[in-house]
């Protein structure tokens, strides 16, 4: 048992990543740290897919001279870029609201905003 | 070749046009909605012409680049893709509606933004549905959720932001869950094309394909708002501008059920897993969602709020009909994601033009303004009349198809239930009815208020119009699907 | 014989027509009152010239279009139907006219008279409902319809019982939609032009209880005790209202939904291998007897009506209940007997109301001196109700005893004796006062109601006494009742 997380450690971690992230996000109080769970998440499911790629002592993926294999999965790490992507226009987008609101209301706890309601 | 390009067409002209939009309009509020509508009218129909097509020779492909599957990307055009055409009749109405709308409600230096906004949701829509590629799903998922989650906190004020993030943070989760699954999904097979993974699931293992299946559709749950996945759905769409209601309400919520269906494709093709325990729960879920909505829609008092929460219910309908998985149920819970779209429509789009003549938002308020917005309020009516499944409408034929699909699954008591949870969603519309019509005015003003302009009754009289069409018409959607659930359910057979 | 002719959907669609054009143009009082009466001749008249071909055995069908995959929106009017619609289109046009004398002080005149037109226009496509499901949509938008009417006051009373009469006619259509879902998926079919859909082959338990859902479905409207509450409630609707809907329209096409699923779904041989429809007879028999009870000790006029109406319609129960030809004919024909003489009632006590304002039963003292010619209509009414020959009420108490003689229940004559004691008791007091007691405080002048109120009263009595005179004269409803019950029985 020990020896299977251990052997697959990467998706072990990703799993811990995950739920740490969500953790935030339910209990947190603040709106940044919720945030930064959400980011949390995000990275953990990045690693996750990268980390299928990967190929035990495989090259990056670079055709030209002196290219040989075996390489690592290319595709996980192009689907990522997007998901990079994806990641840091959500976030711009929750900061940007955070800041909106911040500006209206004078905090970004989620207690006392629920009380201004 | 001509049908793939313009599957390609559907959804480059909607991206080009929404990027083009700041230019093309400018400051001018009036200028980019016109450019809108000339985006949506094209795009409504090249979506036309492929329903047409689908209805004759079936479903067809198109890959991008020329690539085949599993190594390119594969546009997919199937029946249920057909949804195209409700995405693209209701954003051309949203547009239309929104000319007036905008400016009266949005701070001017964003009305271009907000059909640059409205545009791109389109866009991810249209994409979601047709796109046979999960990690395309993911993107277009991502495109009409940011989109979504801007719209709604475009008014700028406190309680839109409020809501907006709160969507946002319940959606980014949904999303995340989703995107681990396809990681997953990608882990086993290999594969991101829909239908190659469908292939190559059959000898995986057992338990990563449940994992995969469980956040995949706890995911899409929380996109499409059911029950107890809902809690952002009431604020962010009740607090949203008008238009952008009726197009998260009718459309946005969709693509969460929509993606189940692709999801269904997927593993009821691979029989890896026995679905049966998941449509138990789905088909509880939906009968508690359908109670659940309607208990607490009652106590709403604004008008907006009450439908936001009618949609929980009508997607505890759909979810329950999916659930069902027999041949009715199925048929009766995918054309409900059409109608129930129409239907919600109409009534944002009505409670909009309500609102932005008035100035109310609570039934109380609202009282008597039946006698100075006759039409708007006709329209209204028929849409409540039409949610509740009252014969001869939209909303009715879906719920005989759904019960008629309990009846079928051996679950009679899912048959009562829906028909009984409708009466109780009937409690809140009489509500809202009488206020409209029979009870004495608050405010005596509102006897005095104009019909609603051109740019918004005519789109919600199209809609209430519709409403009665579909149901009198009702056998043409429903044979339209017929042969893709067949197809669909045909395959757990053998 | 069929023959597809277009004025089975004409019918409907000629009233649905001219309720849009009252609601367009109903700010004119001359407008709105010539389409009210235009919509009610011209469906007269389209619905009269379909009878001499029922009466030859033709039923006229029309489908209109498929609604579903299966299941059609189609009309048929067969001889069952065309009764219904004949007593409906003719006592419309009746009402219509009291109607527009009535409501000439009240508000809301445009609504009034758009919702009233078209509650009749889907009384219309419920005679002529060609399949379960078509009966059942004009079923559920007649009671949407009637809403806005039933709470024409606008008053907390009248909101209240509109909410009451919602709450208990929208869960009898959930009960009915139930019904024909599984009625569906037994028989595959839903269509009403057959004498029975359903077999044997379904077993008796489900049998019994889909007999049940659709019987409670229906029997709501049909007010069969204990599902009665919301009609007595209703009477705060205008007079004209409650005499046309609820003595008529609404609650006879409860009955008439009643005798469909007992004559077209079930079939008389199915039935007859069921427990559950002696059950039903036990249930309508008693309705029949303690509605009557319950009016007794009414004072409020319109209530007593109400009452009565509860009772009066499980005669129709009773008699599709006995599952004999002559119970048959006695509820197919007392369909057309009560409502004649339940809306000379309503006009009776709507005239009285508009004239001298009085609303309660001990306040008539003396008012047959007053009003002579509306208390005559009243008595011929009583008369009727309590079942004295050569009147409407006695055709169905004959036939309905026969029909008890011949199923070998003699014990429901036993009921239909007690009931006349019962009505007598209630009826006839009123005649006492009327004539007999000096009336306080008031003149013996004559003062009669104007004549919009007054002729219409008449001419329902008139009614009353022809339909208990005439039953052999061949083209009257009563030789169309004996068309149906041929058709039914196989004879």
């Amino acid at each position: 048992m020990i020896a299977m997380l251990w052997q697959n450690i990467d998706y072990v971690g990703s799993v811990v990543l995950f739920c740490i992230g969500l953790y935030c996000v339910i209990t947190k109080n603040n709106l940044i740290k919720k945030f930064i769970g959400l980011n949390i998440m995000e990275t953990s499911v990045f690693a996750f897919i990268i980390a299928l790629g990967v190929v035990d002592g495989g090259e990056a993926p670079i055709m030209g001279a002196g290219a040989s294999a075996p390489f690592t999965n290319p595709i996980p790490q192009a689907l990522i870029l997007t998901g990079i992507v994806v990641a840091v226009s959500t976030t711009a987008l929750a900061l940007s609201l955070i800041i909106r609101i911040y500006e209206h209301c004078g905090t970004i706890e989620a207690d006392e905003l629920r009380e201004m309601e | 070749m001509t049908a793939s390009a313009l599957l390609v067409g559907l959804i480059i002209v909607p991206l080009a046009g929404a990027v083009l939009t700041p230019v093309v309009g400018g400051r001018d509020g009036a200028r980019a909605c016109g450019w809108a509508t000339l985006v949506m009218v094209v795009t409504s129909g090249i979506a036309a012409a492929l329903v047409v097509h689908v209805a004759q020779v079936g479903p067809f492909s198109a890959y991008l680049g020329g690539w085949e599957p599993p190594y390119g990307i594969e546009l997919r055009f199937d029946e249920f893709s057909a949804s195209v055409a409700i995405i693209c009749l209701l954003g051309l109405l949203a547009v239309v509606f929104s000319l007036r709308y905008a400016a009266h409600e949005l701070p001017p230096v964003r009305i271009g933004t907000y059909y640059t906004l409205l545009l791109l949701n389109l866009t991810g829509m249209l994409g979601f549905v047709v796109t046979g590629d999960v990690f395309n799903l993911f993107v277009f998922m991502e495109i009409l959720s940011l989109s979504g989650y801007a719209l709604v906190a475009i008014s700028g004020e406190r309680t839109a932001e409020m809501a907006a993030f709160k969507y946002l943070v319940m959606g980014a989760v949904s999303s995340l869950l989703v995107l681990f699954a396809i990681g997953l999904l990608y882990a086993l097979t290999g594969s991101l094309n829909m239908a190659d993974i469908s292939a190559r699931l059959s000898g995986a293992a057992e338990a990563p394909a449940m994992l995969a299946l469980a956040l995949l559709t706890t995911g899409l749950m929380v996109k499409a708002a059911l029950f107890p996945l809902h809690v952002w759905l009431p604020d962010a769409h009740a607090i949203a501008p008008s238009p952008v209601s009726a197009l998260l309400s009718g459309l946005v919520v969709k693509t969460g059920l929509l993606g189940l269906i692709r999801v269904y494709q997927i593993y009821y093709g691979a029989k890896v897993l026995d679905l049966s325990a998941l449509n138990t729960v789905l088909v509880w879920l939906g009968a508690i969602s359908i109670v659940m909505g309607a208990f607490f829609a009652i106590f709403q008092e604004d008008i907006k709020m009450m439908l936001a929460y009618s949609t929980i219910s009508n997607i505890g309908y759909i979810v329950m009909g999916l659930g069902l998985a027999s041949q009715y149920g199925m048929i009766g819970a995918t054309v409900h994601i059409f109608n129930h779209a129409l239907i919600k429509a109409t009534l944002f789009l009505g409670a909009g033009a309500i609102i932005y003549r008035t100035g109310y938002r609570n039934l109380t308020d609202l009282r008597g303004v039946g006698r100075s917005m006759p039409f708007t309020t006709a329209a209204i009516s028929v849409g409540a009349i039409s949610i509740v499944g009252m014969p001869p409408t939209a909303g009715f034929l879906c719920k005989w198809y759904i019960a008629l699909g309990a009846v079928q699954a051996g679950h009679p008591v899912f048959g009562v239930a829906l028909v009984f949870g409708a009466l109780f969603i009937f409690v809140y519309y009489i509500r809202m009815v009488n206020s409209f019509y029979f009870q004495q005015p608050v405010h005596p003003e509102i006897l005095e208020v104009k019909e609603a302009p051109l740019s918004m009754l005519v789109p919600i009289l199209i809609l209430a119009a519709l409403c009665l069409v579909m149901g009198l018409l009702g056998r043409i959607p429903l044979s339209f699907i017929e042969p893709a659930v067949t197809r669909l359910l045909g395959t757990v057979g053998g | 014989m069929e023959v597809t002719d277009i004025r089975p959907i004409l019918a409907p669609a000629i009233s649905f027509a001219c309720t849009g054009l009252v609601f367009l143009m109903g700010r004119n009082t001359f407008w709105r009152r010539f389409w009210s009466l235009g919509a009610a001749t011209a469906k007269l008249v389209v619905v009269m010239s379909m009878l001499p071909g029922t009466l030859r055995g033709t039923v006229y069908v029309f489908k209109l279009l498929d609604f579903t995959p299966g299941i059609g929106l189609g009309f048929r009017a067969d001889a069952l139907g065309m009764f219904f619609a004949i007593v409906s289109s003719t006592l419309w046009l009746i009402t219509t006219v009291y109607a527009i004398g009535y409501m000439e002080p009240e508000h809301a005149k445009v609504r009034f008279f758009g919702f009233f037109a078209l509650c009749v226009s889907t009384t219309i496509g419920i005679a002529f409902a060609e399949n379960l499901l078509t009966l059942f949509l004009f079923y559920e938008t007649l009671t949407i319809c009637t809403y806005p009417l039933v709470i024409h006051e606008e008053t907390p009373e009248a909101m209240k019982a509109g909410r009451k009469y919602l709450a208990y006619t929208l869960i009898g259509g959930a009960f009915v939609l139930l019904g024909s879902i599984i009625t569906f998926q037994l028989a595959g079919t839903l269509t009403l032009s057959r004498p029975g859909i359903l077999s044997m082959s379904a077993g008796g338990t489900t049998l019994t209880w889909l007999f049940v859902a659709l019987i409670a479905g229906f029997g709501v409207k049909a007010a069969i005790m204990p599902l009665h509450g919301w009609l007595p409630s209703a009477m705060v609707a205008p007079t004209p209202v409650s005499a046309l809907l609820h003595a008529v329209a609404v609650v006879k096409a409860g009955a008439f939904g009643i005798l469909r699923i007992i004559y077209n779904v079930y079939g008389v041989e199915l039935l007859k291998q069921l427990q559950v429809i002696s059950w039903l007879a036990y249930l309508a028999a008693f309705t029949i007897l303690a509605g009557s009870f319950i009016a007794i000790y009414q004072d409020n006029f319109k209530r007593r009506l109400a009452y009565s109406t509860v009772s009066q319609l499980s005669y129709i129960i009773l008699g599709a209940a006995l599952l004999t030809p002559y119970g048959a004919t006695a509820a197919i024909a007392h369909i057309a007997n009560q409502a004649f003489a339940k809306i000379t009632m309503f006009f009776v006590a709507g005239s009285i109301q508009r004239t001298t304002g009085k609303t309660q039963i001990h306040e008539l003292a003396g008012i047959g001196y007053r009003m002579p010619f509306t208390m005559a209509a009243y008595t011929v009414a009583a008369l009727s109700f309590i079942g004295v020959p050569l009147t409407a009420g006695f055709v169905s108490k004959w036939y309905l005893s026969l029909g008890a003689l011949q199923s070998g229940q003699w014990w429901f004559v036993i009921v239909m004796i007690a009931s006349s004691l019962l009505n007598a008791a209630y009826w006839l007091p009123v005649i006492y006062l009327a004539y007999f007691k000096a009336p306080v405080g008031a003149t013996l002048d004559i003062h009669e109601a104007k004549p919009t109120l007054l002729w219409p009263t008449l001419l329902c009595a008139l009614y009353v006494i022809l339909l208990g005179v005439t039953t052999q004269v061949p083209g009257l409803p009563f030789s169309l009742a004996q068309a149906a019950v041929r058709f039914v029985f196989g004879m």
